[in-house]
């Protein structure tokens, strides 16, 4: 069945061509030796405030944010600290933020107009380099190696692609660490216990993996704090590997916890539930179901929603049925998870 | 311009001002609006997860609905707009999908083919009405707003769908206030998180989240925000009261949904717009509203 | 300071250092891995693209399995290697490596009906997860598995010298930890070098940032004898521009899943490569293109620092992604992809020479020094061989162990060792910045002992080296700092790159003949009646000695005496 995919409206990319972001513009804009200026964050790590040191840096044929590095430390700032052992996208150790992105030095095309700066969320050891150790810390946590539930019987053993599709992504991963800095929630610290995208890339490479032993899935999910993930997306956006977090990481994962840790997926089976109830979602009602009496607690704020009208406490309990309602009890009582 | 319309949960029932804004607002701009009734939640975040199979289904049976009446769709909520556009794109990929999707349809006489256009009506305004036609409707313009964006994930992330490397990069709701007017501010919570899809079981997230956003619209120089995105303007706005109470500090920022923007750029009152419906006050935009008999059509 | 005990202590966190120590750990023996970057992280190791199977591995034909180990022996090693070993290594990779790579957990690529997925040819392979990128998965499940195993590894941590004990026998490590600037020296009844097959030491290099020959140099300096240092392979299909991407290959390699490669073209346009065609194996056609650049070099149709395009225009683009990641690199240049054709350059690839060994124990020349892995002259080139090095030094070291005895290393050598650093740290001189100096020694490398060598360019080079040591005392830090003081460390590298450089001259001088990827202008025969053989380096009094020791043929022979490298096949 060959259908047409309908294009997403031209409207959705308003701005791209100003800002010429595509590939093909960021890497034809300049020529051989045009002045790129570029601003680095200079910090001994005890100093709580990076200084800016600025640097005019010659623009060479496709050149990477690592070489911009390299010409500076070659020339300008011998004593520059940055990491990088590869430079060709294996080793995922070059991560650095610039003008305020997270990208991978070595894969990033240069800007005219550069600030760069270390990654965010983890200590800062020194100019640009950070220190991986809450990372690693928290990977290991996870007891990311397989256990599996059933003798090994040889190679090659029963396994298809269809089955480890979501695995596969996630063992793209190259721990750069880019995700895990650009997450607004690893941001906020201790206020969840969510373990960031990038520890859930490296749990989701053996807890996806249909050949791991459930009950040990159903362990590290249950302090992984997944539902804390708000689906931003911007692990997705930052990700030099192209792995769609998300998509194929983060919401299986949620889908296994769900399953295997009821009681962690409380909200999302609530919302579930009301949906194939209600047909729509009567936020009322979702907050009765996920708080119960508890949602009682703060009198002043209910009263304040209920004068404007933000909820309406007599349609959550009558639940009037709509048209969606049949549609949605057809569909979601059939086609239970 | 014909639409099929889906307007979501929030709008037709937290945020049903901002439903009744758009239908106003449709009307002045020659837009005619199907409202997709029988059309189900499209899941948030949760159902994607959790029931992918289900997921899928009801999303598509939203496209069904609108290819049905051989019109496009035009949504007014991001989380919506990027569950509608997923399913597409996994059905117009997987044909075995495809065929599960539609053998579950078949029982209400719906199929899919994999025509139904999708847009935000943000989208809509600059694709269908365009800017050259947008200001000459405009009755009132609001020179002199300063408006903090606050376009919110699912139109601008993840950059595949979109295109952009860059989510920052995304212009649209900048060029569309200064079509009205309007003189939009930079800030560091641009095309930044609201923490909605976690306040369900836990509000402090969003609460810190959006906290530092509206600090910097402030910060900015923004009279107002404005979000094309219900969820988001729950957080902004239902919850204003409380991430004061955890800032330490009053915020008093309004926050205007994208129609109810344009709608008075378009002569409409802030009473027919429904903005007396917020939490917050809109005090702030008092003066940069039509006078009451000008906007009625 | 810091002070540290293991039973082993292991230099090199790749592939063949981390099954060197889950093999010890498993027979009840201590290691601590030392490793100058990441666990798993660091090296060639993480640029495994393919895995060849080997023997009758997954229907694999004795055609298949003779064009294996025959591929081995002449077109990575050109009969450079002992035979045995190789068939030792190939029934262990058959036997053993695959299964238990599996049974850990490394996903070997399938389609959606359950197939391994690998591609028709003479040789086949398969990809860990994805083809291209077999090496990320590879050595990440090696790193997990070190962490499982609760093995000590200190890493960004570079070993500096090794140290001797009161029996005279290495007996532990001098190393700096790079992030805090602290000393530490691990005393151990063994240490094992597995520092890998690449260095950094030509202006293009495939090593990666931290390889300085530092394994070499240290083995040298502890008396150990070398072997073929002056035999290593050159890529030919690295991108061109820009320069950190100078290891970013257009593997050559047949895709799997498909019955192609890809091709290049000179600077007509015409093309002068493409595996399926001019590789009589189809496979790891290093040398192979190689040759047939050197051609069009030599016809002024392509230069070897560019001039030269390749790509995979010839193919279907969904045919290059479905399992492979080579349609990337182009991507993210904003080029259209396949139709685009990249411009790419020769660069200094693994040394297959490296420090001597027994290949039944591991044992160096030197006792308590062992080896595992590419550092070692016995092999090259692929994650297979240096795994099965870590199984055989594990097992030498076991074999060895009671007679390796618990004992200090000497204080005065690592007191002189610590002093050592801190000068260099404080280096105050009139000259140039370290990375200065690395980078002078690296070019002088590429023009001078480079893809085509002679006896003028090279004792040339000789003149030069003695120059650049004369500078070496004059080098100047900017900045004292402990912490991340990476100018400390090119100052520690260079000493060891400029030592590995001038033995690898001294052996190019000395092997007399043209063989594979050595191409000597002035001696372009291959000449198996005097150089089938080991070119060993020794120390000897003062300097040092040359001996050639034959290969034994017991397997697979040249079939020919002399004839112009150029035309032979491998």
């Amino acid at each position: 069945m060959a259908l047409a995919s309908t294009p997403l409206s031209p409207a959705s990319r308003l701005g791209q061509i100003e800002h010429a972001d595509t590939l093909a513009l960021r890497n034809s804009r300049l020529a051989p030796g045009d002045p790129i200026t570029v601003r680095v964050a200079r910090s001994d790590g005890v100093a709580k405030q990076a200084r800016f040191q600025q640097f005019s840096v010659p623009y060479q044929k496709w050149m990477r944010v690592l070489d911009a590095l390299n010409w500076i430390a070659e020339h300008e700032a011998t004593d520059l600290a940055y990491r990088w052992f590869c430079g060709s996208k294996m080793c995922g150790s070059c991560a650095v933020r610039m003008n305020g992105r997270e990208v991978l030095a070595c894969w990033e095309a240069v800007e005219p107009d550069m600030t760069i700066e270390p990654l965010r969320n983890l200590p800062l050891v020194r100019d640009l380099v950070v220190d991986r150790s809450p990372y690693e810390k928290k990977i290991a946590s996870f007891e990311p190696w397989l256990e599996r539930d059933a003798v090994y019987r040889g190679f090659p053993e029963p396994l298809s692609h269809r089955e480890m599709k979501n695995a596969s992504k996630a063992l793209d991963c190259i721990s750069c660490m880019c995700c895990y800095s650009a997450c607004p929630v690893v941001r906020l610290g201790d206020l969840t216990d969510f373990a960031g995208p990038a520890p859930l890339v490296q749990l989701g490479q053996t807890a996806l993996d249909p050949r791991n032993d459930q009950n040990k899935v159903a362990r590290m999910l249950a302090q992984s704090g997944i539902f804390n993930c708000v689906s931003c997306y911007k692990c997705e956006e930052v990700c030099p590997a192209a792995i769609p977090i998300v998509t194929h990481v983060i919401e299986p994962l949620k889908a296994k916890a769900a399953a295997l840790v009821p009681g962690m997926a409380r909200h999302a089976h609530a919302l579930r539930a009301i949906v194939a109830m209600r047909g729509r979602v009567d936020p009322g009602a979702l907050v009765l179901r996920v708080q119960g009496l508890g949602a009682f607690k703060n009198l002043p704020r209910i009263l304040r929603l209920l004068v404007r009208g933000k909820i309406a406490p007599l349609k959550t309990l009558l639940m009037r049925k709509t048209a969606a309602t049949a549609a949605a009890r057809r569909i979601l009582n059939r086609v239970r998870p | 311009m014909k639409f099929a319309y889906y307007p979501g949960c929030s709008a037709r029932s937290t945020c049903a001002e901002l439903n009744v804004a758009t239908h106003r607002v449709a009307h002045k701009l020659g837009l005619e609006l199907l409202q997709l009734e029988s059309a189900t939640c499209t899941g948030a975040r949760e159902l994607r997860a959790i029931d992918p199979a289900g997921f899928y289904t009801l999303n598509v049976r939203i496209l069904a609905l609108a290819e049905r009446e051989g019109l496009p769709l035009m949504t007014i909520c991001n989380t919506c707009t990027l569950n509608v556009l997923d399913a597409h794109a996994a059905f117009v990929s997987d044909a075995e999908l495809a065929q599960t999707v539609n053998a579950r349809l078949a029982e209400e006489n719906l199929h899919y083919s994999g025509r139904t256009k999708i847009s935000h009506f943000l989208w809509v305004l600059h694709e269908q009405i365009g800017a050259k036609r947008l200001r000459a409707l405009v009755t009132n313009p609001l020179t002199g707003l300063t408006v903090a964006a606050f376009y919110g994930c699912h139109i601008t992330r993840p950059p595949g769908r979109y295109g952009f490397v860059d989510s920052r990069n995304n212009a649209a709701i900048e060029k569309l206030a200064e079509i009205l007017g309007c003189r939009p501010i930079d800030y560091s919570g641009r095309t930044e998180c609201c923490g909605f899809h976690t306040a369900g079981h836990d509000e402090r997230v969003a609460i810190k989240l959006a906290g530092q956003h509206i600090l910097a619209a402030k910060a900015g120089g923004a009279k107002t925000m404005v979000t094309p995105c219900p969820l988001c303007h729950t957080v902004l706005d239902s919850f204003q009261h409380e991430i004061e109470e955890d800032l330490g500090q009053k915020l008093d920022m309004p926050v205007l949904h994208l129609p109810q923007l344009v709608g008075l750029a378009l002569g409409l009152t802030p009473e027919e717009l429904n903005i007396d419906r917020h939490m917050i006050p809109a005090t702030a935009i008092d003066d940069y509203t039509a006078a009451p008999n000008q906007g009625l059509a | 300071m810091q002070r540290l005990k293991a039973d082993v202590a292991i230099i090199g966190g790749g592939a063949a250092g981390c099954y060197a120590a889950l093999s010890l750990r498993k027979q009840g023996i201590k290691p601590l891995i030392i490793c100058k970057g990441l666990v798993g992280k660091s090296g060639a190791s993480l640029f495994a693209g393919n895995l060849v199977i080997s023997g009758k591995l997954l229907g694999n034909t004795d055609e298949q399995a003779r064009d294996t180990a025959e591929f081995l022996i002449k077109y990575h090693n050109q009969f450079l290697i002992d035979q045995r070993w190789a068939r030792r290594c190939g029934e262990w990779i058959e036997r053993v490596y695959y299964p238990e790579l599996e049974e850990a957990g490394l996903y070997f690529r399938r389609d959606d009906k359950g197939n391994v997925v690998t591609s028709p040819g003479k040789i086949r392979s398969v990809a860990a997860n994805v083809q291209g990128n077999s090496g990320v998965p590879f050595m990440d499940l090696r790193r997990k598995q070190i962490i499982h195993a609760g093995i000590p590894r200190l890493e960004e941590t570079i070993a500096t010298a090794l140290l001797r004990n009161a029996d005279g026998e290495i007996g532990g490590v001098f190393c700096l930890n790079l992030m805090t600037g602290e000393h530490i020296i691990v005393e151990a009844r063994a240490v094992v070098l597995a520092t890998g097959y690449s260095d950094r030491l030509h202006a293009r290099s495939t090593g990666t940032r931290e390889m300085s020959a530092d394994g070499i140099a240290m083995a040298w300096r502890a008396g150990a004898t070398l072997v073929n240092m002056e035999m290593q392979w050159w890529h030919t299909n690295d991108i061109a521009h820009p320069p950190s991407w100078q290891r970013m290959q257009v593997y050559p390699n047949p895709m799997l899943g498909s019955e192609k490669s890809a091709r290049m073209v000179n600077s007509n346009g015409e093309e002068f490569f493409n595996q399926q065609r001019d590789d009589p194996l189809a496979f790891g056609p290093y040398t192979v293109q190689l040759k047939a650049l050197a051609k069009q070099v030599h016809a002024g149709k392509a230069r070897y620092d560019g001039g030269y395009y390749a790509g995979f225009d010839h193919c279907d683009p969904a045919e290059v992604e479905r399992y492979t990641t080579y349609g990337k690199t182009y991507r993210q240049l904003g080029l259209d992809f396949p139709k685009t054709l990249v411009e790419t350059a020769v660069t200094s690839h693994y040394r297959q020479g490296g420090i001597d060994v027994d290949t039944a124990t591991m044992r160096s020349s030197v006792p308590g020094l062992y080896v595992a892995g590419g550092v070692g002259g016995h092999s090259n080139g692929l994650i297979g061989l240096a795994t099965y090095d870590g199984k055989v030094v594990a097992d030498g070291i076991v074999q060895d162990f009671s007679r390796l005895k618990p004992s200090p290393p000497n204080s005065i050598e690592a007191q002189a060792e610590g002093r050592r650093l801190e000068n260099l740290r404080n280096a105050s001189g009139g000259g140039s910045a370290p990375a200065a100096v690395k980078d002078k020694l690296r070019k002088l490398m590429w023009d001078k002992v480079g893809v085509e060598k002679d006896a003028a360019g090279m004792n040339a080079a000789l003149d030069e080296i003695l120059q650049i040591r004369s500078e070496l005392p004059e080098m100047r830090i900017a900045n004292k700092t402990r912490i991340a003081n990476y100018e400390w460390l090119d100052a520690i590298d260079v000493i060891n790159m400029i030592d590995a450089c001038e033995l690898i001259v001294h052996s190019s001088l000395e092997r007399k003949e043209s063989r594979g990827p050595f191409f000597r202008k002035d001696f372009p025969e291959t000449d198996n009646t005097q150089w089938l053989a080991a070119n060993i380096l020794k120390k000897s009094g003062n300097g040092f000695k040359f001996e050639a020791r034959p290969y034994e043929l017991p397997f697979f022979e040249p079939g020919f005496t002399k004839k112009n490298n150029l035309e032979v096949a491998w």
